[in-house]
């Protein structure tokens, strides 16, 4: 694990170096900033709209940092070489797969937790209090974000980064929606819309905003159920990446 | 008991499917070789002759479509087994936000060896890259990578090293090195396994080749047993009688004997020289010359 570790650093300072994680960082800023400049009617409706639209911007910045961050990794890798002298020798496969998804796994969550701060000095800002709740509605958004960045991971290995884009956000919208807003896609097959649905990811487990914006106390048991199972379907994910990239011929 | 030979190679062969149409491309076919402990092997082949497809099957990268690679006798996947191994890619390039430095420094954690800062300091520069350790990779010529490849290959002093085009972009002063190094390592006991498209390269280090045309071992040997045993020398003389010119091309034994009865019957000789057979005639005979 010495080698993941490491290469997972490596990873790490990569990705800090580049334009990418710093370019979304701002774009998710901007947009909080911009969710609170709105004009509201009074101040526990303003504390509410703020909280509900910027736990929303967190969450679409989870996606957009796990398409940025990781999209063009692997691609990337082949592309430049890159690949060869690390699968060649210092690591293996799951080695290199497991380095790269760590080191973009910790990125991701730090740029996360700092869109979570920006949120809370607009909060400061226009004096409201920030809730308990918060900084664990942030946590489960984190491992949204590593689910979809194995999802990322997953297409990478057989799909170009423009089209990784959209599948991975086909995905990420797919696992928002419930069984009955499933089943009305198409309605004339509505035991094969059950049946697909479950397979796909439940993304809504980890959307607490509501409950948070109106002042609901969430069970620490509901976190770490939901934390366990993002984990689940991380590994899961990342397991079919594995079994994808071990198939594949280093050209 | 010996230890098995590096690298072996039994009826090797690799294709590739064809993107959008039926059938495949035929990369490699049935090849079979050996490399040697101590040995420097030149493997040499026009561009799509299969080289890198083969070494990179052999390196694991590439699943073979049949036949078999061992090195000492293992897989190359295991992990005991790539440890022994250093290796340049063809074109090789690395992460350009990272210097030298910090790649020889990860390198080395990855690979848990036990130098420290100063050995990687050196290691550049007996790759010559001395006041380029901390320098960024973006500002790196292709020569440069080319050496940074180099020192990561040495850099776990490996018992295999396998070359793919080395020495493709670098100046002859840089090449001159580059085979310096080879031969260092070789002297140090490391088995070469050394793709190259410059024969003159190969002639110079090499203990023994290997030929691939079209993915097909054309030939195989020594040095001495390609070029030939016995060296060859050219005579160009002219007669004083009659003022014509000949140039005879003899082996080494029969020379002295020529020599002496040229003077003998008033013949001026102008030029004797070796012609050795090279090993661009040995590549191009065996060839054809074609490049399929």
């Amino acid at each position: 694990m010495k080698a993941v570790f490491i290469f997972a650093l490596m990873t790490l300072r990569m990705l800090f170096r580049r334009r990418t994680l710093w370019g979304i960082l701002l774009v998710i800023l901007l947009a909080l900033g911009a969710i609170s400049s709105v004009p509201n009617f009074d101040v526990s409706n303003q504390g509410r709209f703020i909280l509900d639209f910027g736990l929303f911007g967190i969450e679409i910045g989870a996606l957009l940092l796990a398409l940025g961050l990781a999209a063009n990794l692997y691609p990337r890798d082949r592309e430049t070489r890159t690949l060869m002298p690390l699968i060649a020798v210092p690591l293996s496969r799951w080695q290199y797969l497991l380095g790269r998804f760590f080191g973009a796994a910790l990125v991701q969550a730090a740029a996360l937790l700092v869109t979570c701060l920006g949120l809370m000095l607009i909060l400061l800002f226009h004096g409201l209090s920030i809730p308990n709740d918060l900084l664990p509605a942030t946590l489960l958004i984190i491992v949204e974000g590593w689910f979809l960045l194995s999802t990322v991971f997953f297409f990478s290995f057989f799909t170009s980064p423009p089209l990784n884009w959209p599948l991975t956000t086909m995905l990420f919208v797919l696992s928002q929606m419930s069984v009955a807003e499933f089943v009305n896609v198409l309605p004339s097959a509505p035991g094969l819309m059950r049946a697909v649905r479950m397979i796909l990811p439940h993304a809504d487990v980890f959307h607490i905003k509501d409950p948070i914006a109106h002042g609901f106390e969430i069970e620490p048991v509901y976190f770490l159920i939901a934390i366990f199972y993002g984990l689940c379907y991380s590994i899961f994910m990342l397991s079919l990446a594995l079994a994808v990239f071990r198939g594949r011929d280093l050209k | 008991m010996s230890e098995k030979p590096p690298i072996q190679v039994s009826n090797l062969s690799k294709h590739f499917a064809r993107k959008r149409s039926i059938g495949s491309i035929q990369a490699v076919s049935n090849i079979s070789f050996d490399v040697n402990q101590g040995e420097i092997v030149g493997f040499i082949g026009h561009n799509g002759a299969g080289k890198t497809t083969s070494i990179k099957c052999i390196l694991g990268l590439l699943k073979p479509s049949e036949g078999k690679v061992s090195l000492w006798g293992g897989q190359p996947a295991d992990a005991e087994v790539r440890k022994r191994i250093g290796y340049i890619p063809e074109n090789p390039d690395y992460d350009d936000s990272f210097s030298p430095m910090e790649y020889l420094t990860m390198f080395a954690s990855m690979r848990d060896l036990s130098g420290v800062e100063s050995d990687w300091m050196n290691l550049l520069a007996r790759v010559g890259l001395t006041k380029w350790e901390t320098t960024g990779i973006r500002q790196f010529s292709k020569g440069m990578r080319q050496r940074l490849s180099l020192a990561i290959a040495l850099q776990s002093t490996p018992d295999l090293l396998i070359l793919d085009e080395p020495t493709g972009g670098l100046d002859p002063i840089a090449r001159k090195e580059f085979r310096e190094i080879i031969l260092e390592e070789n002297k140090r006991g490391a088995s070469i396994f050394l793709s190259s498209h410059i024969l003159s390269d190969v002639e110079t280090i090499c203990s023994k080749a290997i030929i691939l045309s079209g993915g097909k071992l054309i030939t195989e040997g020594s040095m001495k047993e390609l070029l030939g045993e016995l060296h060859l020398y050219r005579i160009v003389s002219i007669s004083r009688k009659t003022g014509q010119e000949v140039e005879e091309i003899l082996p080494e034994p029969d020379l002295q004997t020529r020599i002496d009865s040229l003077r003998k019957d008033n013949v001026s000789i102008i030029k004797i020289e070796l012609a050795l057979k090279s090993l661009e005639d040995v590549f191009m005979a065996a060839t054809g010359g074609d490049h399929k």
